[in-house]
């Protein structure tokens, strides 16, 4: 081989610099529609990011990958549940795959940060978590949340739970020590005062830990009526086994506030889920037709039946595309005036999302698990005691101004 | 004051169990001279294991028995079949090698056993708590507390009081020199890396009806492992189960009174520990 020349080193610097930008601008011009799946494949949630993208396949596959006549292309990263691997994984996406709609993560901390990355980049962020500040304080217009506000959580749980424990007064909480956690726990305590709970102990334990038994000797000592849970995932899974392994439970109440639903009860064995109350976003049963059709299809791919994250997956993928449909465009500012005041009637029920805040107002479940003998079978984890759908009340509202784009 | 008293409990159980994991893990560390990446999926191995042998032959105790033996076999295959051609390849080679191992056996366990995690309950006679007078306390935890207690106090005994023992501690100590003497060298770094994955394994059993089962179970105890062995000091055998009481019972009394720091008190005991004392409570290198 001869020797390079320096015309040669300009020539292979061009043809780099080809390889790597021109794509990205063919790319762009294109006609799909790119579309980015934010799901965590390792860290805290690495075992949620592929129910994420389960849920959020099956809602693209149904319209055949295609929105707007278009063809869709769906790409999913992984965000590590790290708010810096997130970020950037999505800054590269929208900057280098053209990506303008962005589904997750599914931590409500790193879903913070990558709300900023959107409301910079101008793309539309759609998430769904329990921290309120997306649809709170931190509301701008590109960012728009699914689930429940933690107020609406917190009423239909506590609510429900002290009509039929009217006694249960002594509260102790156990809460995850982040965003998610301090709004739903705040919620709960509001709502609390209403009822005459008394807190005897609120403790806060860091996201991903696993040895539960110090915390559960403490809300022991405190010798309250309820325990109630605020945290989510192998965090609930490993509280609760361990407050039944210190005699807490089926005696004394369990109450997991803000919990994924089927994919945290089918890791507790029966024993374990006696006496146990559950807040959720979703579950199965909810008989609405959408659920119905999409609770069959998931649970003859996958036999288990969707929980929370899949659903909530599913679902905010169905809402961008109604977005689509409503603006008959994919241009982000009037898919955005689009979604906001969409109405839907999916699979948790009736849906509107609040033009002023980008909350979604809808139904809430507290579900309360079956005891071992009344299950009909190995799924029968829980009967839906109630829904609600009440907003967060003015005086608590943080978004004042939705902003302009 | 009953509080405190409960915590030192919690943090004498989970800190046995910690200790299995830290000497077992200074054990291959300190004999082999490998950093065994490995040594978290084979404590979720165990407890996956002991699940399995449960379920199928009804019985806990025959369970117990056979899953970190299974554990203990999938080590030996381990060192037989891969770490030993890699002594002479050096460092980087026998880290990836393990490295790359744990992520084998963490997506193995999702392939048979399923991504989702499964609860097992404690075997019947050992459900439910006593009233100690000053607490209550969970009976499998004061059962986890004596058998973790009794192997590492087995273990120890091998290791000072049997011949073999004591070739595995002058392997430590000098590896040359013990082969000068014409004892198998190969031999021994397989008995070790064995007896290594068994206490993993064993640990993993015994963690399994406390924790539950989830593939990813390794990860978190691998951390702990490794801090048990730098705070105890690298192949020092009573350092690892004084810095797993150490770090068990650390982490029991913050979480009562600061819950918030439980995670990080492991890592600021450890710190701590190593800006006084750079090789560790009882480390000479």
């Amino acid at each position: 081989m001869s020797t390079l020349k320096r015309r040669d080193i300009l020539k292979i610097g061009a043809l780099a610099a080809a390889a790597s930008g021109f794509p990205a601008i063919l790319r762009a011009q294109s006609k799909e529609i790119v579309i980015l799946g934010l799901w965590d494949q390792t860290g805290a949630f690495a075992d949620v990011g592929p129910l994420n993208d389960r849920g959020m396949r099956m809602a693209l596959e149904e319209r055949g990958m295609k929105v707007l006549g278009r063809p869709i292309k769906y790409i999913t990263r992984d965000g590590g549940t790290q708010a810096g691997t997130s970020t950037r994984r999505t800054e590269e996406a929208v900057d280098a795959e053209g990506a303008k709609f962005v589904i997750g993560p599914w931590s409500s901390g790193v879903a913070l940060a990558v709300s900023e990355v959107a409301k910079r980049k101008k793309v539309v962020h759609l998430f769904s978590g329990g921290t309120e500040d997306i649809s709170g304080s931190r509301c701008h217009r590109y960012s728009f949340q699914w689930a429940a506000s933690p107020y609406t959580a917190a009423k239909t749980v506590v609510d429900n739970f002290m009509k039929a424990n009217p006694q249960a007064k002594r509260w102790h909480l156990l809460v995850a020590d982040y965003a998610f956690g301090w709004s739903v726990e705040k919620y709960v305590k509001e709502v609390g005062k209403t009822h005459g709970i008394e807190f005897v102990g609120a403790d806060r334990h860091p996201l991903g830990e696993r040895e539960f038994s110090n915390y559960v000797q403490k809300a022991a000592a405190n010798k309250p009526d309820v325990v109630a849970m605020v945290n989510f995932g192998g965090d609930a899974v490993a509280g609760a086994r361990e407050i039944f392994n210190f005699g807490l439970t089926p005696k004394v109440p369990l109450i997991m506030t803000w919990s994924s639903g089927v994919e945290e009860l089918v890791q507790l064995a029966p024993e374990i889920r006696e006496n146990l109350w559950v807040g959720t976003n979703f579950y199965y049963t909810a008989d609405t037709p959408a659920a119905n059709a999409f609770v069959k299809e998931y649970q003859g791919k996958f036999k288990l039946p969707p929980g929370y994250a899949p659903s909530a997956a599913y679902s905010m993928t169905r809402m961008l595309l109604a977005g689509f449909d409503k603006a008959k465009s994919d241009d982000v500012q009037a898919v955005v005036k689009a979604l906001e005041g969409l109405e839907m009637n999916d699979i948790v029920g009736p849906m509107r999302v609040d033009g002023a805040t980008h909350q979604t107002l809808r139904p809430y479940f507290l579900l309360r698990c079956k005891a071992k003998g009344a299950m009909k079978h190995e799924l029968d984890f829980a009967d839906v005691v109630a829904t609600g759908d009440a907003p967060l009340p003015k005086e608590y509202a943080a978004c004042k101004d939705i902003g302009s784009f | 004051m009953s509080l405190l008293a409960g915590q030192i409990l919690n943090g004498i159980a989970t800190g046995m169990l910690y200790a299995l994991m830290g000497l077992g893990l200074s054990l291959i560390t300190g004999i082999l001279n490998i950093p065994n990446f490995a040594h978290g999926a084979l404590f979720a191995v165990g407890a996956y294991l002991l699940a399995t042998a449960v379920n199928v032959l009804g019985n806990f105790w025959i369970g117990l028995v056979v899953a970190p033996l299974g554990v203990a076999l999938l080590g030996l295959a381990i060192e037989y079949a891969g770490i030993r051609r890699l002594y002479a390849a050096g460092h980087d080679y026998q880290l990836l090698f393990t490295f790359g191992l744990s992520l084998i056996l963490a997506e193995g366990i999702i392939l048979v056993w399923g991504p989702v995690g499964i609860s097992h309950l404690p075997p019947e006679i050992l459900r439910g708590g006593v009233d100690l007078g000053f607490t209550f306390y969970p009976k499998y935890r004061l059962f986890v507390m004596v058998a973790a207690g009794l192997l590492v106090f087995l273990t120890w005994l091998f290791l000072e009081k049997t011949r073999y023992g004591a070739i595995m501690r002058a392997g430590i100590e000098n590896k040359e020199m013990v082969s000068l003497l014409g004892i198998d060298i190969h031999l021994l770094f397989t008995v070790a890396f064995a007896l290594g994955a068994y206490l993993a394994g064993i640990a993993g059993a015994l963690t399994a009806p406390i924790r539950g089962l989830s593939p990813g179970m390794g990860v978190d105890m691998l951390g702990i492992a490794f801090v048990v062995v730098a705070l105890g000091g690298l192949g020092n055998l009573l350092g690892a189960i004084a810095a797993g009481l150490l770090i068990g019972v650390a982490q029991a009394i913050v979480a009562a009174y600061w819950t918030e720091a439980s995670t990080v008190v492991i890592y600021a005991v450890m710190a701590g520990v190593l800006l006084v004392r750079p090789q560790g409570l009882f480390g000479i290198r």
